[in-house]
């Protein structure tokens, strides 16, 4: 199993919400999130004043999936969150040893 | 559903235990079961506990009275009846009343069963005398419990799954209120919540039945089958019902603290058992920590005297005295003391400084609802009365949401050049909601015919409708747009054009955003909006410094006289006065502390000086005190202030000194800035400020003081907030350094503060 994790612009979650309700994703997780990578912060100066934006406001999504569709997922997320500008987010798979459905006990994939 | 069957589901208990009591074989002589509580009173719900208290009178040994006692007890408990009990003799009853509130309050309601009544009632007599006598032991007590219930259960009105017992406002609360006016401390309208009780024991009644539980919480899976059951439209005209009991169990529990803490105690009054009574203006006065209308006061004289009572009261941080609310409404139902449409601009001020008092408004406009005389003033107010919001993003009613935007407002008004929109729009920006219509539509369409009553000019209503038709704007277009794309940001300054315009939707949405609650606004979210309106502003080419006014020919051939000249304009409650004047350092101040004597309220001034004479426009509110103005009065106070500046700043310090004896609220500090480039050869020195006595003769003052001369001025007060532009420049003329104008800014903060 794998969970997949992206830092996205935050006007692309609906779109990315939609594709992945496509591919057949039913659950996901999604906070509020800021940072930069490459992107980094920028300086702006209005009427005199200069404004230094460091941190910038991104969507964290994540989504659990078996390992079998983990790279498809991937991709649907990387096509719909995509502007092909800079600051348009990452993504980024981790192992997942075990998962349990709380409510039932269920275990493995079946709790996915 | 209601109280019969209550009693009857009571009568029935009585009825059990009666049989049980006989049956046990207990001698009547010896003993009796007394209900207490709700039992107590014969409400019972199908979830009630019975709470009983048996009383004997100590002559039975312990192990007889064990047997009597679980006689009656074990066959309720076969039938899952839920018990709460106790076994007492007399004097243990008199010992538990004096170590606890609960069964102090308990007693106050009980009521024989079965068994001696000389018993119950002796019991009954002892409950109740205590209660009064040591009434300043148990209220306190009784005070401290009730505020960390309301911190585990939180607001019944405001609540999207309330507690009906035991939130403010619930059942719990109408039996304290109960307790606290039968201990004779205090004297309370308790007929005014009878309905409220109704409503929500009915509920809590409904509640059990459908839910076959013993909870008083109304969760949202309930609220259909509650509102089905007792016949309600919607579950939203439930809760909408019990939001409305609530909050006038809350009032009236207001009160009842307010008359225990304050009633006679104010000052030398508690030893001299007379209320001291300080008069604020004609017809209005500070006493017991309340602003009181004067009973005498003919509202017809003064149909402003309301919105004045209540700008006065929120301004200081107290509270309207209920008998004068009671009286105001009573004439306004009568058909006297209605307000004119328009209204004046001073009724239009006063709602301006209601609405800016911050936190201390929410009180006397929840007061203004309860004793509906909100509705005579705004009746649209009526149609998101207690009007749910079901649904996870809001915590409040429609009605205390923009309240509660009101009130985030008020800390933005530094913010924004019309602190007087602002605020307006908060209180009003949710007026559309009710109806399946988009609500920001309906408001644009609503707000348009109130703003134009409430006396707003045709401008400032258009920028009202349009501030309320896209106060979702930034927040949606911030979340859900590409803000580099350059579409995002036209589509943005395609409705919203001008800088002013823009720093108010700003302030409105995070003003609303914080209203809403965690789950709609966050650092987050204020940062995405904030860079949204940033990058709006770049593309915006306008500016919000105000400009220097222009004069009439008419005003430049009397400016060529030279001489000190005075005209006045009688406006009906406001005068137009028009002072020329040779111009001298310090000329603003001493007009402007002339006429703060003159007990004259500067609402706007607009002053310009051309060839060494200065011409300026006053627009003053009389304060009711103050002296028939003429002409020569006016002439001969300013001839006085110009020859002798010292007197008359001591005569104004004397004043300031007086009115800072009374209390006030917290506001958002004043800010000076500074603009270079904004002018030719004059700098401009915009100061916002919370208004106060002699604010602008302060100003002008310490202008004077920093040696520079002021061309022109347009001075603003809009509520309680005052904007003051001024064009200076330096003696001989020419536009300050960066140095000097930082250092005038500074030193007009400093004379503020």
């Amino acid at each position: 199993m794998k969970l997949i994790t992206a830092i996205l612009k935050p006007f692309k979650l609906d779109e990315v919400k939609d594709a992945l309700q496509g591919a057949g994703i039913t659950g996901m997780t999604v906070s509020e999130a800021s940072g930069f990578g490459r992107q980094k912060g920028h300086t702006e100066v209005y009427r005199g004043a200069e404004y230094t934006v460091d941190l910038v406001p991104k969507v964290r999504l994540e989504v659990l999936v078996d390992d079998a569709d983990a790279a498809n997922i991937v991709d649907v997320i990387v096509k719909a969150a995509g502007t092909g500008s800079i600051g348009d987010g990452k993504v980024w798979t981790t192992t997942v040893d075990q998962v349990v459905r709380v409510r039932t006990g269920e275990r493995g994939p079946d709790a996915i | 559903m209601g109280t019969r069957e209550r009693r009857s589901r009571s009568n029935e208990r009585d009825l059990l235990i009666s049989e049980l009591f006989t049956s046990s074989g207990a001698d009547s002589e010896k003993i009796a079961i007394a209900a207490v509580g709700s039992f107590g009173r014969g409400e019972l719900s199908p979830g009630s506990d019975l709470d009983i208290v048996i009383i004997h009178t100590g002559s039975y040994s312990p192990a007889k009275l064990t047997e009597i006692v679980n006689a009656i007890l074990y066959p309720l408990w076969d039938q899952k009846i839920k018990v709460d009990h106790s076994v007492r003799t007399r004097s243990e009853v008199r010992e538990a009343l004096g170590e606890d509130l609960k069964v102090a309050m308990g007693l106050l309601d009980i009521r024989l069963i079965c068994g001696s009544a000389d018993l119950v009632a002796e019991v009954q007599s002892t409950a109740l005398s205590t209660w009064r006598e040591d009434s300043d032991k148990y209220l306190p007590e009784l005070e401290k419990t009730l505020e960390e219930r309301y911190q585990r259960n939180g607001e019944l009105a405001y609540l999207l799954e309330p507690d009906l017992k035991e939130s403010r406002g619930g059942l719990r609360d109408i039996t304290a209120l109960r307790a606290m006016h039968i201990s004779g401390a205090l004297t309370l309208p308790m007929e005014r919540i009878s309905q409220a009780e109704s409503i929500l024991s009915t509920a809590r009644e409904a509640l059990h039945l459908v839910s076959g539980r013993d909870k008083d919480r109304l969760l949202f899976t309930e609220q259909d089958k509650v509102a089905a059951h007792l016949n309600y439209l919607d579950a939203d005209a439930l809760m909408s019902e019990v939001a409305q009991a609530a909050r006038a169990v809350d009032y009236l529990m207001q009160m009842a603290w307010h008359q225990y803490h304050h009633k006679g105690r104010d000052g030398f009054g508690r030893f001299l058992k007379r209320v001291r009574s300080d008069v604020i203006s004609p017809g209005i006065s500070v006493s017991n920590r309340e602003v009181v209308i004067d009973s005498t006061f003919d509202f017809d004289t003064d149909p402003v005297i309301g919105l004045r009572a209540a700008a006065t009261a929120a301004q200081l941080g107290m509270r309207l005295s209920f008998n004068s609310l009671r009286r105001y409404a009573d004439a306004l139902d009568t058909g006297r003391g209605a307000l004119p449409a328009p209204w004046p601009r001073e009724a239009r001020e006063y709602l301006i400084s209601l609405i800016g008092a911050g936190p201390a408004m929410v009180e006397i406009f929840e007061a203004l609802d309860q004793e509906e005389i909100l509705f005579h003033w705004i009746p649209e107010w009526r149609g998101v009365r207690s009007l749910p919001q079901r649904n996870v993003l809001h915590r409040h009613t429609v009605d205390r949401h923009m309240v509660e935007t009101a009130v985030s407002a008020a800390a933005l008004t530094r913010e924004v050049h019309r602190p007087d929109l602002l605020l307006f729009t908060a209180l009003f920006h949710d007026i559309g909601k009710g109806t399946e219509e988009d609500h920001s539509i309906r408001g644009e369409g609503l707000i348009k015919p109130l703003a134009a009553r409430i006396g707003f000019n045709e401008s400032d209503i258009a920028i009202i409708q349009k501030l309320i038709r896209h106060h979702l704007l930034l927040s949606a277009t911030a979340t859900r747009r590409d803000l580099d794309d350059p579409a995002t940001i036209s589509g943005v300054s395609e409705h919203i054009s001008d800088l002013g315009t823009l720093e108010l939707l700003h302030a409105l949405s995070i003003a609303d955003g914080i209203a809403t609650g965690r789950a709609a606004w966050s650092d987050w979210k204020a940062s995405l909006v904030s860079d949204l309106v940033r990058r709006v502003k770049l593309a915006i080419t306008d500016n919000t410094v105000t400009q220097q006014p222009e004069l009439t020919p008419e005003q430049i051939s009397r400016a060529a006289k030279g001489k000190l000249s005075v005209a006045i304009e009688d406006r009906g409650n406001i005068y137009a006065i028009e002072v020329i004047a040779p111009d001298k350092t310090g000329l603003l101040s001493i007009v402007s502390g002339v006429l703060n004597i003159l007990r004259l309220d500067v609402r706007s001034a607009r002053t310009k000086t051309i060839n060494n004479v200065a011409v300026m426009e006053w627009i003053v509110l009389p304060d009711p005190n103050a002296p028939d103005l003429s002409q020569e009065m006016l002439v001969r106070e300013l001839t006085r202030g110009f020859e002798s500046e010292g007197k008359l700043a001591q005569r104004i310090q004397d004043r300031i000194d007086a009115y800072t004896q009374m209390p006030t609220i917290p506001f958002p500090a004043p800010i000076v800035e500074t603009f270079l480039d904004a002018a030719t050869d004059a700098t401009i020195i915009e100061v916002r400020s919370h208004d106060r006595p002699a604010l602008l003769f302060s100003i002008g003052d310490t202008v004077r003081k920093c040696n520079i001369d002021i061309r022109s001025a347009i001075v603003t007060t809009l509520g309680a907030e005052a904007i003051d532009t001024l064009y200076v420049t330096e003696i001989g003329g020419g536009a300050l350094s960066i140095e000097r104008a930082d250092e005038v800014a500074t030193r007009i903060e400093g004379s503020l503060k």
